[in-house]
């Protein structure tokens, strides 16, 4: 196997410079995405960030004005239905189509287009879901609509999960079941997620990788453990008039009160708190984020 | 109960099949029901109205005694659906955008004509019960299959001078044949590529036909107000004459949807005071054949056309 | 056998399932050849990635503590015998939490094992914390 051919099939999703603009609002920037065979990759930005292009830009749902991309090795541009025979997406946008079908017909409709459609599954989310099968599609409520929407995606057991906002308009208990499933999901045949969320703390035990979208640019994406081990909170006791120097690059959020500074650096804890001995600071604390709070110090007005 | 062992396999390299793309005749079949179900209205109004007009057949059948024909001019009703029925198939989808219909496993090109197939197959079934009940209708009042009309025809050219001599007029008998059963399915079949061309390829196909006759209108008053000053002669009335050689022509609308039976015949009265249908010449089938191929043609370019601006792949 | 995670705990994930393992059979809520849930129930159960769990799993299986059998499911190792040798790691764990809560407040070691010896006498000895964690134990398994 030649190495192009190694590298290629290791990442279930991989993209190359992608950019994509809006008449004059640049929606992403040169993104190199990279989603590893089997990862459940988190990505984190506000709205607007992007997170929603990208995922078009993967279904082929619009085309990039830069760059490509690749799902299991199929470049998104030139192989679409191919790729989106992969992929089960939930989209953005909570409105579910054919509003005068019922959730069971539209099911049916909908399982034509999969040959590996598993009808027992179907009814089995539907069920636990509680989508009421017989219920206009225009006559759901927000939150029925995405669990609807949910079980499109999940039911024909694809090898890549696109999941914008998966459990928006849900409810906590319904959010939890659903997300439930989705670990079952996970454990019953090899699947790769991506997944934006609002609700970062929800999903942490469930990610292994994550990504950070900032005004369309990916300023960070790393492994679970890799982010663990290298954005941590550090707790300062500094003399008076203590400048950060060039601690500064790798800050990204800083907040104290009298001589104790907290902060969130970037780097190995070792090295990091070598270099804030040697600027003068005393380190008294050092402790690991929640995945929320690690991948939001990138969003912070700090961050650069 | 095994995930674990599954799992240590799904860690290394994972030797999968890939989803395969959907068969196109399952596309087909499942864009057959949703575009059945989606016409389920328009199918239902249509159905009751085939009652009535049956009822008001059959009432006057048993009033009068008599007999109902099949009449070479054909009703243009397969047309007019035709050209409509686009707007019901496409009613549901957002073709613009990224729409539920575009997230399928399916080449939206391909996908697109699909949906435009399954319609027209649907239709070929509604145009053929039409069809069936005229020909029924015929058949149980004892009326005639194959139509011969008897046409007046004007023997001299030109315009009839009203009050019409009746030496003038000669009768013609007109027997159009086995053809006349294709009109209808051709006609709606034409109709209908041309008005699918239009609402897959346009954002609002309604805004551009509004648009398309004020656009029409301002053309023709500038055309008039131009001439004289301009001193251009032709341009007086030129925009008239290309919609009209569009839509009357030898292979205008008109004749494709009445082989031409609209503007060949006209009604005068003759010297005897008696008031005629006159006809200024034969409706021809050859023509109209030619008519509907270059329609369809047309209709098929254009919908080529439309279909690939859904295309997937970056030109 | 009920397992919680605390998302407060810097540990990772897998390590808190093995040691939840490793604390029911201590205290007896797991026995020899007693199932463990599989994989997919567990993972939904905790909603974390069935990765983490398979990975505690195959810690385990590699300790000897639990064994696999095709087709069946996973299950308590036949001839574990809690003993003070493998409660030696668990009181590990426990005490390393308590000494860093202790650093972080700024307090001596000697501080702190004196307040828990002064704590336990408070107690009067009668509840034991192993017997609490038996009970609590049982209540879980049976749910």
């Amino acid at each position: 196997m030649t190495h192009t051919n190694a590298s290629a099939s290791d990442y279930a999703v991989s993209t190359h410079g992608l950019c994509k603009r809006y008449g004059r609002d640049t929606a992403l920037d040169q993104v190199g995405l990279r989603v590893p065979d089997g990862a459940v990759y988190v990505l984190v930005g506000v709205n607007g960030a992007g997170k929603s292009t990208l995922f078009k830009l993967l279904m082929n749902l619009e085309r990039p004005d830069a760059g490509t991309a690749e799902v299991f090795g199929l470049d998104t541009g030139r192989a679409g239905s191919e790729v989106r025979a992969q992929v089960g997406y939930v989209p953005d946008r909570q409105d579910a189509p054919y509003r005068s079908m019922t959730s069971a017909r539209l099911l049916r409709h909908a399982a034509a287009f999969y040959p590996k459609w598993d009808h027992a599954y179907a009814d089995h989310l539907t069920h636990a879901l509680g989508v009421p099968p017989q219920q206009r599609v225009g006559g759901l409520s927000k939150g029925e609509t995405r669990r609807l929407q949910l079980v499109l995606a999940l039911a024909h057991r694809p090898p890549l999960l696109l999941l914008d906002e998966p459990t928006d308009g849900l409810d906590p208990v319904v959010r939890r079941r659903a997300l439930a499933l989705l670990a079952e999901h996970l454990a019953d045949a090899p699947t790769t997620v991506l997944m934006s969320t609002h609700h970062v703390h929800e999903v942490e035990s469930l990610a292994d990788h994550v990504g950070v979208l900032r005004d369309g640019r990916l300023v960070a994406q790393m492994t679970r453990e890799e982010l663990r081990r290298t954005v941590r909170s550090y707790q300062l006791e500094v003399p008076d008039g203590w400048a950060p120097g060039e601690l500064h690059a790798v800050e990204l959020r800083r907040s104290s009160a009298g001589r104790d500074v907290r902060c969130t650096l970037v780097g190995e804890e070792q090295q990091v708190t070598q270099r804030l001995t040697a600027s003068g600071a005393r380190v008294r604390q050092v402790s690991t984020l929640a995945l929320e709070d690690a991948a939001l110090a990138f969003l912070s007005e700090d961050a650069s | 109960m095994t995930t674990t062992q599954e799992l240590q396999g799904a860690d290394g390299r994972t030797q999968r099949e890939r989803p395969p793309v959907p068969r196109l005749r399952d596309v087909l079949r499942a864009q057959l029901r949703a575009t059945g179900f989606a016409l389920r209205v328009p199918v239902v109004l249509a159905a009751a109205f085939a009652v009535l007009a049956t009822l008001n057949v059959v009432l006057g059948v048993i009033s009068r005694d008599g007999v109902t024909n099949i009449h070479a001019e054909p009703s243009p009703l397969p047309g007019f659906i035709g050209a409509l029925l686009p707007l019901a198939v496409w009613a549901r989808e957002e073709h613009f955008g990224a729409g539920f219909l575009w997230t399928l496993p399916v080449d939206r090109r391909r996908h697109a004509l699909i949906k435009v197939l399954a319609g027209w197959l649907w239709m070929m079934g509604g145009v053929a019960l039409y069809a069936l009940w005229l020909l029924v209708l015929a058949l149980v009042s004892g009326g005639e299959v194959l139509p011969v009309e008897s046409l007046m025809i004007l023997s001299a050219p030109g315009r009839p001078s009203s009050p019409v001599d009746p030496a003038l007029l000669q009768t013609v008998q007109w027997a159009p044949g086995l053809l006349i059963w294709a009109v209808p399915f051709a006609m709606a079949t034409a109709t209908y590529l041309c008005g699918s061309a239009l609402v897959l390829g346009i954002h609002r196909p309604l805004r551009w036909v509004v648009g398309a006759v004020i656009v029409f209108a301002v053309a023709s008053t500038a055309a008039h107000l131009a001439s004289p000053l301009l001193g251009l002669g032709w341009l007086e009335g030129a925009p008239e004459s290309v919609v009209s050689r569009l839509f009357e022509g030898r292979y205008g609308l008109e004749a494709l949807i009445t082989l031409r039976t609209w503007s060949l015949d006209t009604r005068a009265t003759l010297t005897t005071g008696e008031v005629v249908q006159i006809w200024s010449a034969v409706p021809d089938l050859h023509e109209w054949v030619i008519a509907a191929a270059l329609w369809t043609g047309a209709g098929l370019l254009a919908l080529w056309a439309a279909a690939s601006r859904h295309r997937e792949r970056r030109a | 056998m009920l397992v919680t995670l605390d998302s407060r705990d810097d540990r990772p994930l897998y390590l808190q399932i093995v040691d939840q393992v490793r604390r029911a059979l201590l205290d007896g809520t797991l026995r020899a050849e007693d199932p463990l849930p599989s994989v997919r129930e567990l993972a939904g159960e905790l909603v974390v990635n069935p990765r983490t769990v398979s990975q505690a799993y195959r810690e385990l299986e590699g300790e000897g503590v639990i064994y696999i059998r095709r087709g069946q499911g996973t299950f308590v190792a036949p001839n574990i015998h809690p003993d003070r040798r493998e409660r030696r790691p668990l009181v590990r764990g426990v005490a390393e939490r308590a000494l860093i809560e202790a650093r972080r407040n700024g307090l001596g070691v000697e501080e702190l094992v004196t307040m828990i010896r002064e704590l336990a006498a408070e107690d009067g000895g009668e509840r034991s914390p192993s017997t609490t964690a038996v009970r609590s134990g049982e209540e879980g398994g049976a749910a």
